[in-house]
C-alpha cells in the first residue's frame, strides 16, 4: 500500500517539526564545537540528518504491522551480527561495537535498540492479561537477554544500560508485578555487585567511583565530569554567547560535539537555553508517548512506548551524567549529538511512532 | 477478526505508558533543578574554575639590582638565562612524563623525581624548575617540541652574575633557591616558585633592595596549555643597586697579599667606619650557587674541612695574642695601673704565682716603659701590669674597646668572641678564676676569643682617639629604594670615649715605634706613610703542648697578627691582617699589611 493522502495528513507535522528542531540546535552547537577541528562534523551532521530523513520516510511508508511481522528475523540478524561483531571487529576506544561494511562503519547494536521495539511488540501483541505471568516473564527476558549479553560483552555499557530500560519499560507496560519489580531490584543489586567485582573493566570502575568524587581522579574520569559542570555553571542565567564558551573553544571540555554537547549549549546559551531544550524536549517527548492514545492496537502502544522510552531514557541520562549525577556511560543525546548511527536510531524510533499514529484508523 | 482489534480494550497499558512517561518528565525536571543549583546558585564558583582553566599565570623573575663598589664598579651583575619548569598540572602520567623529559633534557631521572618530592607541597599549577642557567641555543630543541610536552615551560630569566668571579665572595654572598620550608613560613609573601634569594652576605643584608619587584603575566591557554593570547602583563621592577663602601682594587690586593694562605685581610676608613676591603681565605666563587644544581659542588665546599664559605673576618674565632697588648696597655693607663714613664724590667724571664714565665726574647729587653713595651712587644711588661690589673679590670678594659660584642657589621652571623672574666667563669665553668690564668690573658691568650674585625675596630677606635666608628659595607642606595639603611656613617656605638685621647696617644707613640723605630712591627714599614700598628703571634696550642711537639721535632706554627693603621695624624686607613699558622706576626702579617698601605698611598689617597 502506498502512501495516500489521507495518510499524510495524519502524520504529526508537530513532532516532526519538534525533532527537525533539535537536530538544528544541534547542528548549531555542533558547529561552535567543533568549527576549529577538521572534518566539518556540522555538515556531516546535516547529511546525517538528510539520510536519516529519508530512512524516517521509509519507515513511513510501509505499515509497521508489517515490520512486526518480520520481527523473528530482524531478530536472527540482529543477534547474528552482534555475534560478529564480537568476533570480527577491531577495538576502538577500548569496545568491539563498530563493524565495517565496505565504507559504510555502523553498529549492530544501535539496530538492536530497534529491533528489540519490534520484537516487544510482536511478543505482547496478543497478550492481554492484566499482569505478566512467570513464564512470560521468563520467555521475554531470554529473548531480550541474549542481544543484550553480546552488547555486554562489547563492551558497551551505556548501549546495554538503555537496553536494559527498554526491556523494563516492555515488561511493566506488559504488567509485571510490584514484587517481580522488586526481585528484579534485588537481583540487580547483586549482579551489580558480582559484576562490580568480577566483570566490570577498569575504566568502569573509575566511571563510577568518580561520579561519588569526581576529584577522586580529576585527571582522568573525573575529568570529564568537573570540566563539564564548569562549563555549565560558567554559563551562569544567560551563558557566555554562541562560540564564546572557553570551556568549549579553548577544548577544556571532553568529547564537545558528542556526549557533551548538552554542557556546551549550558556554557554558551546559559541557564536559558538548558531551560529551553528541556521543555522543548518534554514537549517533543509529551508529544511521542501521549499518542499511544492513538494506537489502534495493542502492538502499536507497545511500539509508541518502547522507542519513546528509548529516547527518553538516553536524554535523562545524558543530562544527568554531563552535570555529574549519572556514570559518564557514553549515552549521547539524542537528535542533538553528533553522530550518525545515534542520529538514524532515533529518527526511526521516531518514524515507529509517527507510523503508528498516522495508521489509527487504517483498517486493513 | 479486524473488527474485535478496533474495540480491544488497551486502557490498561495507556495507562501504564503514560505512568512511565510522568515518572520521566519529573526525573527530567529535577534534573532541571540541579542544573539551577549548578548554573546559577554556583555561577561564581564555577566562573573562577573556568577562569583558572583558560588563564595562566606566570611570574616574571625581576632582575636584582646591582651591587657596585665605592668607584661604582660593578661586582655583581645580570645576565640573560633561560629555566625550564615542570607543571604538574598538566601531567596524566608522572612517571612517563619524567622518563620523556629525562630523556629531552639529558637529565638523570632520579634527578627529577627528587625534585619533584621536593617541591610536592607546592600548588599543582607552581611550575618547578627542573634546569636553569640554559641558554638560548639550549632551550631551542624544547621550544621545538612544545606540543608533546606541555608540562614544560620555559622562561627567560635574568640570573645572577659576579664579573669579578670570588672577588669579595664573602661580603657580597651568594643566592640560593628558596627552599619549600621557606616559602611555607611566609605564606604572605608573594614567593615565586624557584625565586633565588641571597643566603649570606650583602646579597641577604640588603635582599629586600636588590630583588626588585616581580611582574606577572596572565595568558589564555587551552587545554594543552598553548598559549593563545596574553591577557595582562605587569612587568618586572629591577631590585635597586646598592653601593658598598668597598674598594675594589684594595680587595683585590687584600685576596692577592694573602697569597693563598688561610687568612683574612680587613682594611677600613678609621673615621667613618667604611670597609674598603674584606677577604677572607680560602674563598669561592658565588657564580656557583646561580643555578640550582650543584649538589657535588656544593657539597664539596660545605664539607671542606677549611671552611670556605665562612667568612673568616666576622665568624673567625682566634685568640689575640699580643694585639692584645693595645687592650693592656689602654686599660693600664686609663686605670693609672701605670704610667707612660713606668719602666719594668725585662731580663727574658720572671717568676709569678710561682710559676716562671718567659719573654719571647730571651736574652731579655732591659728596662722597658710603655711605649717600648709595645714596640718590642715585651712580655714581661705587660705579665706585670696583667697582675696589677687583675682579671676583671682587664675584662672591663676589653670590654670598653668593644672587644666580646659584635662590632655591628652589616652581615648576618658575626660572632661575638670571647673576654673572660672571673665572674664568666664561675657562671659557665662552673670553677673559681686562677691568679695564673690572668697572666696569660694578659699577652692575650687563654680564653680570649677575638674575630679579625673586632680587632680592625679596635685599631680604628686607637685611630681615632677613642671615638667609635661602626664597620660597615653600605655606602648607598638610590633613592626611594625601599627598606633601604640611612646611608652609613657608622657612628653610633658607644658615644663617649672609653679612655682619654692622651692614654690613645701614648698607646699610639709605642705601635708607631713598632713600625717605623725597628719595633716588631717594621715589616709593615711603607717610606712616608707614619704607620702605627702593632703585631701578634698567637699559640694555637697550650704552651705546654707546643713544647712536647717542638721535642718531638714538628714545627709549631702560630697564627700571625698585624693590626695598624696611617697616618698617625689623620688616620685614613686601618689595615688587619690574620694568616693562619703563619708564624711569626711581624714576619708574616705585616708584609701583607704594608702592601696594603702602599697601594692605598699610591693609587687610592687623595684620589
Amino acid at each position: 500500500m502506498m502512501f495516500d493522502r489521507r495518510l499524510i495528513q495524519e502524520v504529526d507535522w508537530v513532532l516532526l517539526g519538534l525533532v527537525l528542531l533539535h537536530s538544528l540546535i544541534g547542528v548549531f552547537f555542533i558547529y561552535s564545537s567543533s568549527h576549529f577541528l577538521a572534518g566539518d562534523y556540522y555538515v556531516r551532521q546535516l547529511i546525517w540528518i538528510g539520510a536519516s530523513l529519508i530512512a524516517l520516510v521509509l519507515v513511513l511508508v510501509i505499515d509497521y504491522k508489517f515490520f512486526v511481522s518480520l520481527a523473528v528475523y530482524f531478530y536472527g540478524l540482529t543477534v547474528a551480527l552482534l555475534a560478529a561483531t564480537l568476533v570480527f571487529a577491531r577495538f576502538v576506544a577500548g569496545t568491539k561495537s563498530w563493524i565495517t561494511l565496505g565504507l559504510m562503519q555502523f553498529q549492530p547494536s544501535e539496530m538492536a535498540k530497534i529491533v528489540m521495539i519490534l520484537v516487544f511488540a510482536r511478543l505482547f501483541a496478543e497478550y492481554k492479561n492484566a499482569y505478566l505471568t512467570a513464564q512470560h516473564t521468563l520467555f521475554a527476558l531470554l529473548l531480550s537477554g541474549a542481544p543484550l549479553i553480546l552488547i555486554i560483552l562489547q563492551p558497551d555499557l551505556g548501549t546495554a544500560m538503555t537496553f536494559l530500560a527498554v526491556i523494563g519499560g516492555a515488561l511493566i507496560l506488559a504488567g509485571l508485578k510490584k514484587k517481580a519489580i522488586l526481585l528484579f531490584l534485588l537481583a540487580a543489586l547483586v549482579l551489580g555487585i558480582g559484576g562490580w567485582s568480577v566483570g566490570l573493566k577498569d575504566y568502569q570502575k573509575k566511571r563510577l567511583t568518580t561520579l561519588i568524587n569526581p576529584l577522586h581522579d580529576p585527571k582522568g574520569s573525573g575529568y570529564q565530569v568537573i570540566q563539564s559542570k564548569i562549563a555549565l555553571g560558567a554559563g551562569g542565567l544567560s551563558g557566555k554567547g554562541f562560540m564564546k564558551g572557553s570551556q568549549s573553544q579553548l577544548r577544556f571540555l571532553p568529547a564537545r560535539h558528542t556526549d557533551f554537547i548538552f554542557s556546551v549549549i549550558g556554557e554558551e546559551a546559559g541557564f536559558l537555553g538548558v531551560f529551553a531544550v528541556i521543555v522543548l524536549y518534554f514537549f517533543m517527548l509529551a508529544r511521542m508517548f501521549l499518542s499511544v492514545s492513538k494506537a489502534r492496537d495493542r502492538a502499536g502502544v507497545y511500539i509508541i512506548f518502547t522507542a519513546s522510552l528509548l529516547i527518553a531514557f538516553q536524554f535523562l541520562v545524558n543530562i544527568l551524567m554531563i552535570i555529574g549525577l549519572f556514570p559518564v556511560v557514553g549515552i549521547t543525546l539524542p537528535f542533538i549529538s553528533y553522530g550518525g548511527s545515534s542520529l538514524l536510531t532515533s529518527y526511526i524510533a521516531c518514524g515507529l511512532v509517527l507510523n503508528v499514529k498516522m495508521r489509527r484508523f487504517a483498517n486493513v | 477478526m479486524p473488527q474485535e482489534k478496533i474495540y480491544e480494550d488497551l486502557s490498561l497499558v495507556r495507562r501504564r505508558a503514560n505512568t512511565v512517561f510522568w515518572v520521566i518528565s519529573a526525573l527530567i525536571f529535577l534534573a532541571l533543578s540541579y542544573y539551577w543549583k549548578i548554573q546559577i546558585v554556583d555561577h561564581k564558583k564555577f566562573s573562577g574554575l573556568a577562569e583558572a582553566n583558560r588563564t595562566r599565570q606566570r611570574a616574571l623573575a625581576a632582575p636584582r639590582g646591582l651591587i657596585r663598589d665605592r668607584n661604582d664598579v660593578i661586582l655583581a651583575d645580570n645576565r640573560a638565562s633561560f629555566k625550564v619548569s615542570l607543571v604538574r598540572e598538566n601531567i596524566k602520567d608522572m612517571e612517563a612524563s619524567l622518563a620523556a623529559v629525562g630523556r629531552l633534557l639529558e637529565v638523570d631521572v632520579e634527578t627529577l623525581r627528587k625534585r619533584v618530592e621536593q617541591f610536592k607541597d607546592l600548588q599543582q599549577f607552581e611550575p618547578i624548575v627542573i634546569e636553569d642557567g640554559l641558554s638560548s641555543v639550549d632551550v631551542a630543541p624544547i621550544e621545538s617540541r612544545r606540543l608533546e610536552f606541555p608540562e614544560l615551560v620555559v622562561d627567560a630569566e635574568p640570573q645572577r652574575f659576579y664579573p669579578k668571579g670570588t672577588l669579595a665572595a664573602h661580603v657580597l654572598g651568594y643566592l640560593q633557591e628558596r627552599t619549600p620550608e621557606e616559602i611555607r613560613a611566609e605564606p604572605d609573601r608573594a614567593a615565586r616558585a624557584g625565586e633565588m634569594v641571597g643566603k649570606t652576605g650583602v646579597e641577604r643584608e640588603y635582599d629586600d633592595i636588590l630583588k626588585g619587584e616581580d611582574g606577572k603575566i596572565i595568558e589564555v591557554v587551552d587545554s594543552l596549555g598553548r598559549v593563545r593570547s596574553e591577557k595582562a602583563r605587569q612587568n618586572p621592577v629591577q631590585g635597586g643597586d646598592v653601593v658598598l663602601t668597598l674598594d675594589y682594587r684594595l680587595q683585590a690586593m687584600a685576596e692577592e697579599a694573602l697569597e693563598g694562605r688561610e687568612g683574612v685581610v680587613v682594611a677600613l676608613d678609621p673615621q667613618s667606619g667604611e670597609i674598603l676591603a674584606l677577604a677572607s681565605f680560602p674563598t669561592f666563587d658565588p657564580n656557583r650557587f646561580i643555578t640550582r644544581f650543584t649538589p657535588t659542588e656544593w657539597l664539596q665546599l660545605t664539607n671542606d674541612p677549611l671552611s670556605p664559605l665562612e667568612n673568616r673576618a666576622i665568624r673567625g674565632l682566634y685568640a689575640p695574642g699580643s694585639i692584645f697588648k693595645l687592650v693592656m696597655s689602654l686599660g693600664g693607663l686609663g686605670f693609672g695601673y701605670v704610667t707612660p714613664d713606668t719602666s719594668v724590667y725585662c731580663s727574658g724571664s720572671t717568676e709569678i704565682y710561682g710559676a716562671v714565665r718567659h719573654c719571647w726574647f730571651v736574652p731579655g729587653h732591659g728596662p722597658m716603659n710603655l711605649a717600648d713595651a709595645i714596640k718590642n712587644s715585651c712580655n714581661i711588661y705587660f705579665y706585670t701590669l696583667g697582675r696589677r690589673m687583675g682579671i676583671d679590670m682587664i675584662a672591663m678594659a676589653a670590654g670598653r674597646l668593644g672587644l666580646g660584642k659584635k662590632t655591628g657589621v652589616d652581615l648576618a652571623g658575626e660572632k661575638e668572641g670571647l673576654v673572660p672574666s672571673s665572674e664568666w667563669k664561675t657562671r659557665t665553668l662552673k670553677t673559681p678564676w686562677y691568679l695564673g690564668e690572668t697572666i696569660s690573658v694578659a699577652i692575650g691568650q687563654g680564653q680570649l676569643q677575638v674575630t679579625p674585625l673586632q680587632i680592625a675596630a679596635l685599631t680604628a677606635l686607637v685611630a681615632n682617639l677613642g671615638t667609635p666608628a661602626r664597620p660597615h659595607l653600605f655606602k648607598s642606595a638610590p633613592a626611594g629604594a625601599k627598606a633601604g639603611p640611612a646611608a652609613d656613617d657608622g657612628a653610633g656605638a658607644a658615644a663617649e670615649p672609653p679612655f682619654k685621647p692622651a692614654t690613645f696617644k701614648s698607646v699610639i707613640a709605642g705601635m708607631w715605634k713598632s713600625v717605623n723605630d725597628g719595633g716588631t712591627g717594621r715589616g709593615a714599614f711603607v717610606e712616608g706613610m707614619d704607620i702605627c700598628g702593632k703585631t701578634g703571634s698567637t699559640q694555637v696550642v697550650s704552651r705546654e703542648s707546643a713544647e712536647r711537639l717542638s721535642r718531638a721535632g714538628r714545627e709549631v706554627k702560630t697564627h700571625s697578627w698585624f693590626s695598624g693603621f696611617a697616618p698617625r695624624d689623620h688616620p685614613r686607613i686601618v689595615v688587619t691582617v690574620l694568616v693562619e699558622y703563619g708564624g711569626g706576626g711581624g714576619a708574616t702579617a705585616a708584609p701583607v699589611a704594608a702592601r696594603m698601605f702602599e697601594l692605598f698611598n699610591k693609587e687610592i689617597q687623595g684620589k
